[in-house]
């Protein structure tokens, strides 16, 4: 699949949600799991589409923060950023994410691992694995 | 169908495929945990190095340009030292950079998201179709286009056409010419031909080229030879020579990472619901390493520990030979093919199998070598067992019968 990066305010709205659905992404709620290993090996954002920079985004909930494996692609600051505020307010499970989260964790990185799953694994999902933390924080959204 | 359902790998339990996961798993953590400051200095002293020898070169063919006096060994020395410096920019630092092996230092220009290399292909377009497209798909039929670049037949599976009687004639193009190839390479040709490619990513990328190319041409044979004044001709052909070194020399070493015997090709069905464990194998069977001493892996990017790359390829390169001996001693304890040579095999073994593949099969015979006989009774399928696999592009057995059927099939 080409990269065909968007600029962010370029990418498609959801027909459902009404909030731009990242590159990575099939819809404002799946991921496209071919976009994700095209993501992490091409190192683009999984968000525009475009050539990472640095620092790298990855995006998630506190617990993946906490676990250190992220299951949705590296991303631009600027993008992940773009991204929270966009989806702000969506009452519902976004962006891969099982349930709808209140607070989400956007940690900043120079490097990653892309660590495929293992057969013992329940989860299938690859995960992004942080490398050398930059930053942390919290991004509590107000919910519909 | 998985990859463990390959002939090679028949004689596993899943349990074994899984705790060669595991220990494949501890070889990164390992590697990880010790990654630090020698492996900073090590890159670091390459691009040193890289850019002494770069400098060296241009300011050799300067004086060469201006002074008679001496002009011979200066342009040669000159030519020499820009030639090496192109490729140990390409290999060992461009093409390891770029894969991340050094992002965790977390410097402003030594990443993959900055680092452009000094060759026709963009940054951007080279992560897309090599990180991703081989890396992801490795030797997967139809798949990875790195199998023959769209050029050449590497493979019994692919259909035979009189068009590759000139294989011969195209490799030596491809190795002289090997940077604009590549510069085409994600462009992917072939689905441009059959009208799938997206016209405005293929408008992008082609500008990006076009950039890359104008900078590269202006570089090497504008702006060195104009200040090369008297002399500018001398450096145009010093600078399009040391090029003509480095395509040389990096089409042999990627060629010998796939193509010498051994190196096995996969089906799309084999990598269906491909587990960790699973993807670990396929790379170990997919590639070839080639020995030699620390200078030859060094310029060959240390993609003479391939196997190792493949199964690693965003851990820094200065560890793959240690990383080698540990998993060369797992591919014995498990009876795993590992395929390595010296390099001159390795490379003899890829042109031979380019200039057979010329023909149809029916008039050559297979190198590819026997899967080695497992010592213990273990074997999860047989022959017999397996379903049939489709035999053209995109299906592929090892099995003789089904070479010999392809060959009624297809000639």
């Amino acid at each position: 699949m080409d990269p065909d990066p968007k600029p962010f305010a370029e990418l498609a709205l959801d027909p459902e949600l009404a909030v731009p659905v990242p590159f990575a992404c099939s819809s404002a709620r799946e991921v496209d799991p071919r976009r994700v290993p095209q993501c992490a090996l091409s190192r683009v954002c999984g968000i525009c589409g475009a050539g990472l920079g640095r620092p790298i985004a990855f995006l998630g909930s506190p617990d993946e923060a906490a676990r250190n494996a992220f299951h949705f692609p590296p991303a631009h600051v600027n993008c992940a950023e773009s991204l929270l505020a966009a989806y702000a307010g969506v009452d519902q499970a976004v962006l891969g994410q099982p349930e709808p989260l209140r607070d989400w964790a956007l940690v900043t990185t120079a490097g990653f691992e892309f660590v495929r799953a293992g057969s013992e694994q329940v989860d299938r999902r690859p995960t992004f694995q942080p490398n050398s933390l930059l930053s942390e924080r919290r991004v509590v959204r107000p919910l519909g | 169908m998985a990859i463990s359902d390959v002939k090679e790998y028949t004689h596993l339990t899943p349990e074994e495929v899984d705790q060669i996961g595991r220990e494949l798993d501890q070889i990164r953590a390992d590697i990880e945990e010790s990654r630090g400051a020698a492996d900073a200095a090590y890159i670091n002293r390459m691009i040193r190095i890289q850019r002494g020898l770069a400098a060296g070169g241009r300011a050799a063919l300067a004086y060469g340009s201006w002074s008679k006096k001496g002009r011979r060994p200066a342009v040669v020395a000159g030519t020499a030292m820009l030639g090496l410096a192109k490729i140990l920019e390409n290999m060992e630092i461009g093409h390891n950079v770029m894969h991340g092996q050094w992002d965790w230092m977390n410097d402003p220009e030594i990443h993959s998201s900055n680092w452009e290399w000094d060759t026709a292909q963009p940054a951007e377009q080279w992560k897309h179709s090599h990180n991703y497209v081989h890396h992801q798909f490795t030797n997967v039929l139809g798949y990875d286009n790195d199998i023959g670049y769209g050029v050449l037949r590497m493979a019994r599976e692919q259909r035979w056409h009189p068009v590759y009687l000139g294989q011969p004639i195209y490799n030596a193009l491809l190795a002289t010419l090997f940077q604009w190839g590549v510069a085409l390479h994600d462009l992917d040709l072939e689905r441009i031909r059959k009208g799938e490619k997206d016209p405005r990513e293929m408008k992008r990328q082609l500008k990006q080229i076009g950039r890359k190319i104008r900078r590269q041409i202006g570089k090497d044979y504008l702006v060195y030879p104009a200040l090369g004044g008297p002399g500018w001709l001398l450096t145009i052909k010093a600078n399009a020579a040391a090029n003509l070194a480095r395509n040389l020399w990096s089409y042999m070493i990627i060629f010998c990472g796939h193509f010498p015997d051994g190196a096995m090709h996969f089906t799309e069905e084999e990598i269906q619901d491909e587990t960790r464990e699973e993807w670990y194998l396929r790379q170990i069977l997919g590639a070839a390493n080639f020995e030699g001493g620390p200078l030859l892996h060094i310029l060959s990017g240390n993609l003479g520990f391939q196997i190792e790359h493949h199964l690693f390829p965003d851990l820094p390169s200065n560890r793959y030979a240690e990383i080698s001996e540990r998993v060369r001693a797992l591919c014995e304890k498990y009876d795993i093919p590992y395929t390595t040579g010296p390099l001159h095999r390795q490379y003899g073994q890829a042109l031979r199998t380019i200039m057979k593949l010329s023909l149809p099969n029916h008039l050559t015979k297979s190198d590819d070598p026997a899967p080695p006989e497992p010592p213990r009774d273990r074997r999860r399928k047989s022959d017999a067992e397996r379903p049939a696999r489709r035999t053209e592009l995109g299906g592929w057995s090892r099995t003789s019968s089904h070479y010999a059927e392809s060959d009624r099939g297809h000639n």
